[in-house]
This record gives C-alpha cells, structure tokens and sequence, in this order.
C-alpha cells in the first residue's frame, strides 16, 4: 500500500530534511512515526502524500511512484495535518462542505456528518465555528472531518495533541478498529504510549534518519537499556547481608542503579537486569533467605525511545537500523 | 452525477466564505457610491461627455470596478486558505494545482459578474438603460472576465509569495484604490489632465475596462476599445501566467 526506498526530501542539495528512509505500510497496518520535534515526522508525511516532491530515493502509493502519483492516489487517502485546517463555517457546513469536495454524495454526507458528530462529541457545538473551539475541540474536529469521506491509507499528523485522556483513548479505539476493518494508518505522534497500544509498527526518525523500525515489542527488546528490579525478601536484612548484596550486584551489575534499600525491598535499575535476579536469587538461596517476590518491570516504549535516542547522540549521529 | 473538481471546488469558495458582512461591505460600498457619489456630484459637474449626466458616467466606472470586487475576493479565499491550511487540505486530496487555481479565478469571475448585476440594478432607478446590443453586452462581460483574471491572477501571485498577512492585506488594499483611484472610474482624462497623471491613468489596464464597459453604455463601442480589450488581454495573460509560477514553487507550511 505505502512502499518508501531510501526516501529523501532536501530542500537544496546540502540541506535535507529527511533522508535514507525505508519502511513498508500494508492493508489494516498501523504505521507509527516517532521521532524529537523536528525529527522529520511532518516533513516524511509531507513527501508521502505529494505535498512536497521527493528529491532521493524511491516511494510508491498504492504501487505508483510518488513522482507520478496524483488525483487517483490521493483520492484514495486520507490526511490529517498538524496544522489545523478548516473553512470559515460552522463545524457541521464544514463536515458536510467537506464531504461534498470528495463527491461524497449528499445523503451519504449528512449521516456520516450525524456518525462523527455523535462519535467525536462534537454535537453541542455542531452550529459554532470551529476557530471559536477549544484546542481539543478542533483536533477532535480535524479528525472528523477527514473520516467524512472513504480512503484506503490514512495519515494523522500528531492528532490527538491537546486531548484529554478519554478523548484519546475513544480515538484510538475507533482508529484500531478501522484498521481492522482494512484501513492502513501513518500515525505520527509524541505520546509514546498511544503508539505503543496503536501501532502495529513503529518507525523512529532521528535527525532526518531512520533509527528504527520494528513492532514496538522488538524496539523495546532492543532499544530497552536500564530496567528496574524490585527484590522482596522475607525478612529484614543484616547489615552484613545488604553489604554482601550490594557487593555482589556492584560487581555484576550494569549501569546499576540502586533505587531503594529498605526494610527487605530492594529496588535497582540494571542494564543487565534479567542476569542479576538469577545472582540474587541464587546468592538467597544460598543465605538461606526466602525472597517473597521479585520481578523485573517491562521497559515502556517511552524508555526504549530515550535509550535509542541518546545511544545515537553519544554515537554522534543516526544510522540505520533494521529489526524484524 | 459527479460534479467536476473545479466546480465543487468553486461551490466550495461560495459556501465557505460568504457572509453578510463580506456581501455588504464588497457590494453595498460600490453600490453606496453610485447612489451618495453619483447623485451628490451629479449638482457640480452638469455632463461628463458622451455619458451626459455624471452619475451616467461613473455607473460604468463603477460596473468596470466589479472586477476588482471579483479578485480581491478570490485573493482573500487564497490567503485564508493559506493561513488556515485548507491549501494543503485540498492539495493533499484529490485536485490537482491547477483546478485549485481555476476554480479562484472562476471565483473572482463569477463574483465579478454579480457584482455587474448588481451595479446595474442599483443604477436602474437612477440613470435608466437604453437597450444594449448583443455585441455591447459581450463586450461588457469579455472585459469583466479579462479584468477579474488579470486582478485574479495577480492578487493570487502576491498571496502566493507573500508569508504574512498584515504585509498581504496592505498591498491589496493600496492596489485595489491606487488602481480605482488613478483611472477613469470616477472621472475623465482629459486635455487638462497633467501629463504624469494622464501617463499613470493610461497605465493601468482598469482604465481600459472602464473606458470599454462605458462606451457600450453610450453605444460607441470602436477600435480603440478593441485595442485597449487586446492590451488587457495581453495583461490578463501575463499575470495569470505570475499565478501558474507562484503556485508551482508555492511553499507550503504555516504563514502568519
């Protein structure tokens, strides 16, 4: 459905905005691009739906090359921009007005108009113009308004900025399940957590680059750095016995942070972590110590992202990566 | 039946931005003028050369004038459509640039035309109108639409290289009355008519429509008409080829 091949935008030959960038979308695959501001994630899909040209590389929409896509790819997406866009009427003219530019036919319009209406919770304010809405308001807007009509690749340039948790959560679930009625999605977004509950793949842009890309699941496998432990022993320790653990986790331990020691509850973060409860669980059994739990928290994609992103700072610069 | 691009699109311009206020102020204040500039000046100045009385010679100036009503309003939607994004919206869907850019100056056309329509409807009860041939009717409207593309186009060049809309705005409205004013919309050239004003009058191609819409109004519709038809047409076709430039290296992006 979205093919990219080393994929470049430059706005003069010196200067590129987003380079080098490979990855694949298919039917009902959610797509999502993360990246810092300025990472390129506007700029990326931008070039992907013919707003600006491709200058190096290779993409194809729908099986035509981006150079020659026109009217009959575009007509088959759907774009939600970052920048709010909108037309001088009230919310609902603007549904209706906009669906009419799709040749969506009338009837059709207006009871799609009542779906995302209802579905978007944009009835009480469905005579005012949409300049005069709060910031979510409008997001909420933006989106409705693009699903007035049929497409087949849908782009959302970070839209659910400004939303409440509910909002959100209410869109996404509608998003999820287009996509599983067939909807491709490119979901750029800063909310780490939102990509890693939508996406079904994600893409991490650094610097114009492709850091990444993978199913969230691989990204926080192999971007998952430091994670923590919480160790939770039967008993207080002895003195001699916290010196002994603390001993034995400083000398295996990896990039170890201890969090907390108290009372029994050991808390630390170790790049390494997996190892060092298999050390503490053997070094208890040898004191003769029962641990009453001990479990290793898994690495959020938001920890995975930090790690991925300041492992390339410290690398001084983005290279390109690759995972199943 | 599936409307054309550029016809929903022109549909659109209508629908989106056309309020009230936006009527009034882009039909009521020519049509104010006929009524309140043509009636008072009508006691001063007895007759104004073929026309006779001076309302029956500013009614064309201010029929001719519409097609400046016509662009501005099609310079407006560009620039709005710019600073609210619905440029990319559109060009993000399923037309092409240069529908988009048909469709403005369809706009400013049509827009135009209603104006005409207009005008003469206010200028009916005051001046009354001696029948006009078919060719003096063309000519009106043919000068009209080389007008509304020549302003059209050149108000959508402006706006599609232009960043901020305080800059935008300034230049359009110091066009829209430096081009009124220094033409013969309100008043003759005449033998008196210092030279360097006379240059600049004849210099602005709004003096061609003006003097073309009034000589079919006074039936004496000639060869100079024809030659002042051929330069704005020339004009109409240069600034429209300023647009097809601008927009094909238009920036897309926020603007201010």
């Amino acid at each position: 459905m979205l093919r990219a091949e080393e994929l470049g935008f430059a706005y003069t030959p010196e200067r590129f905005a987003i380079r080098s960038l490979s990855f694949e979308v298919a039917r009902g695959e959610v797509f999502g691009l993360l990246g810092r501001n300025g990472a390129g994630k506007t700029t990326t899909v931008r070039v992907l739906t013919t707003l600006l040209p491709v200058t190096e590389g290779r993409g194809y929409l729908f099986g035509t090359e981006l150079r020659h896509a026109g009217r009959a790819e575009r007509a088959r997406l759907g774009v939600v921009l970052q920048s709010e866009s909108l037309d001088f009427v009230s919310v609902e003219q603007n549904l209706t007005l906009y669906a009419f530019l799709w040749g969506v036919p009338r009837e059709t319009a207006k009871a799609r108009a009542e779906e995302m209406l209802e579905l978007f919770e944009l009835q009480p304010m469905r005579k005012r113009k949409p300049w005069g809405l709060s910031g979510g308001e409008r997001r909420r807007f933006q989106v409705a308004r693009e699903l007035m009509h049929e497409m087949e690749l849908l782009f959302l340039d970070e839209p659910t900025v400004g939303l409440d948790a509910l909002t959100r959560r209410r869109i996404l679930d509608y998003l999820a399940h287009r996509a599983r009625q067939g909807l491709a999605i490119v979901f750029t977004t800063h909310i780490l957590q939102e990509a890693d509950q939508l996406c079904d793949r994600i893409g991490v842009l650094q610097g114009g680059r492709m850091r990444a890309v993978g199913p969230p699941g691989a990204i926080k496998r192999q971007y998952r750095g430091a994670r923590a432990v919480e160790a939770e022993f039967e008993r207080t320790l002895t003195d001699p016995e916290r010196a002994q653990v603390r001993g034995l986790l400083a000398s295996k331990g990896q990039g170890l942070v201890i969090v907390s020691d108290e009372r029994g509850l050991l808390v630390f973060r170790a790049t390494n972590a997996e190892d060092l409860v298999a050390d503490l669980s053997r070094w208890a059994h040898g004191a003769g110590i029962d641990l009453a739990r001990i479990s290793v928290r898994e690495t959020t994609l938001e920890e995975a992202f930090v790690t991925l992103v300041a492992d390339d700072a410290a690398d001084g610069g983005p290279a390109d990566e690759g995972l199943p | 039946m599936r409307v054309p691009p550029v016809v929903r699109l022109v549909v659109r311009n209508f629908a989106a931005t056309l309020d009230p206020i936006t009527l009034l102020v882009m039909f009521g204040q020519p049509a104010f003028l006929i009524v309140i500039l043509g009636t008072m000046f009508d006691q001063l100045i007895p007759s104004v050369g073929a026309s006779g009385s001076y309302i029956a010679y500013l009614v064309p100036g201010m029929i001719a004038s519409q097609m400046i009503t016509g662009a501005v309003l099609a310079g407006r939607i560009f620039w709005l459509d710019r600073r609210w994004a619905m440029v990319e919206q559109i060009f993000s869907g399923p037309f092409l640039r240069a529908e988009y850019l048909a469709a403005l100056l369809l706009t400013a056309l049509l827009f135009s035309l209603v104006g005409v329509g207009i005008m003469v409807l206010v200028a009916l009860p005051l001046i009354g109108l001696t029948p006009l041939s078919p060719l003096e009717v063309g000519a009106i409207l043919g000068t009209i639409a080389l007008g509304s593309l020549f302003f059209g186009g050149l108000l959508v060049a402006i706006g599609g290289r232009i960043r901020s809309a305080n800059l935008y705005f300034t230049i359009q409205s110091l066009l829209q009355y430096f081009l009124i004013f220094i033409s013969t919309v309100y008043y003759p050239v005449t033998s008196k008519t210092p030279v360097v004003l006379r240059a600049i009058v004849y210099a602005n191609p709004l003096t061609y429509a003006a003097n073309t819409v009034r000589d079919a109004f006074t039936h004496s519709f000639g060869s100079s008409d024809l030659v002042g038809a051929s330069i704005l047409g020339g004009l109409a076709l240069g600034t429209f080829t300023l647009a097809v430039l601008s927009f094909r290296t238009l920036e897309m992006g926020p603007v201010q």
